[in-house]
């Protein structure tokens, strides 16, 4: 059973990472595309729209939700890939708590960043 | 007691390419797992410019940047944004096949009849279609200038 709800979760944040990935890469590729429908111009990979994006605790709420979901997503997923090659049960349980540790470490730091621009 | 060890994987990873006769679907998870791991790796690159880089100041940002506007960096850029409109619609797809709504009513099996395979088949088509036609909207933006 408890298999079973971490999948599900794997799953819930499959659907979660198409809906904020989706904003991410449309706000920083489809710049030609926004310009036509009327947003601004400006190259959203410099320096300034990015500060002005950091600064903001929308944009800031929406990276850590991303950043969260996305890393269980693809930790998940990873883990699922090498417990498929089947190794023992104890080398199963390594890779398990070594993802977990990865994880929280990861996200720490990643969700810092954020945090830290948007309060400077 | 011994604990009981689960079935080994005989084919390993080689598995994944080839372990017979492959059908549509079959390539489109070997593809789905290929993009999965891509994506893995690009986050991995992605979050130590948007940390470690970032957080240094706009000088290193701007000649992280301007690294990365380099062509092959652009074109890594377009590929990841097709393996991820892939493999969100191929996540779809799946998605609705687990929770049994691709798979039409059930029948009695009287022939000629359709098996599950091919009654789930137009949605591979569907999926493969839509990212074929978003795949062409992204490359005009990339050669259009912005990215």
């Amino acid at each position: 059973m408890r298999t079973t709800r971490f999948h599900l979760l794997h799953i819930l944040a499959g659907v979660l990472i198409a809906v904020l990935l989706g904003i991410h890469m449309v706000r920083l590729h489809l710049d030609a595309i926004l310009e036509f429908f009327g947003v601004d111009s400006e190259d959203p990979t410099s320096w300034t729209s990015m500060i002005d994006r950091a600064s903001q605790g929308i944009w800031a709420a929406l990276y850590i939700a991303l950043l969260a979901v996305a890393l269980y997503h693809a930790l998940y997923g990873l883990r699922g890939i090498i417990l498929e090659l089947t190794p023992s049960a104890k080398a199963g349980r390594v890779v398990t708590w070594s993802f977990i540790i990865i994880g929280i470490v990861v996200f720490g730091w990643s969700a810092y960043v954020p945090l830290h621009l948007l309060s400077s | 007691m011994k604990q009981r060890q689960p079935r080994q994987n005989y084919l390993g990873a080689g598995g994944w390419v080839w372990a017979g006769k492959y059908k549509l679907e079959r390539y489109l998870y070997l593809l789905h797992r290929v993009t999965g791991l891509g994506l893995l790796l690009f986050g991995i690159i992605h979050l130590i410019m948007t940390t470690f880089f970032r957080i240094q100041g706009q000088d290193v940002w701007e000649s992280t940047i301007a690294v990365l506007h380099n062509p092959v960096f652009k074109v890594g850029a377009y590929m990841v944004v097709v393996a991820f409109v892939f493999h969100a619609l191929n996540g779809l797809r799946l998605i609705l096949q687990e929770f049994g709504f691709t798979l039409g009513r059930p029948i009695p099996p009287v022939y000629p009849y359709k098996d599950a395979l091919r009654k789930k088949r137009p949605w591979a088509v569907i999926i493969i279609a839509v990212v074929g036609i978003l795949a062409v909207v992204f490359l005009y933006d990339f050669i259009s200038g912005g990215w």
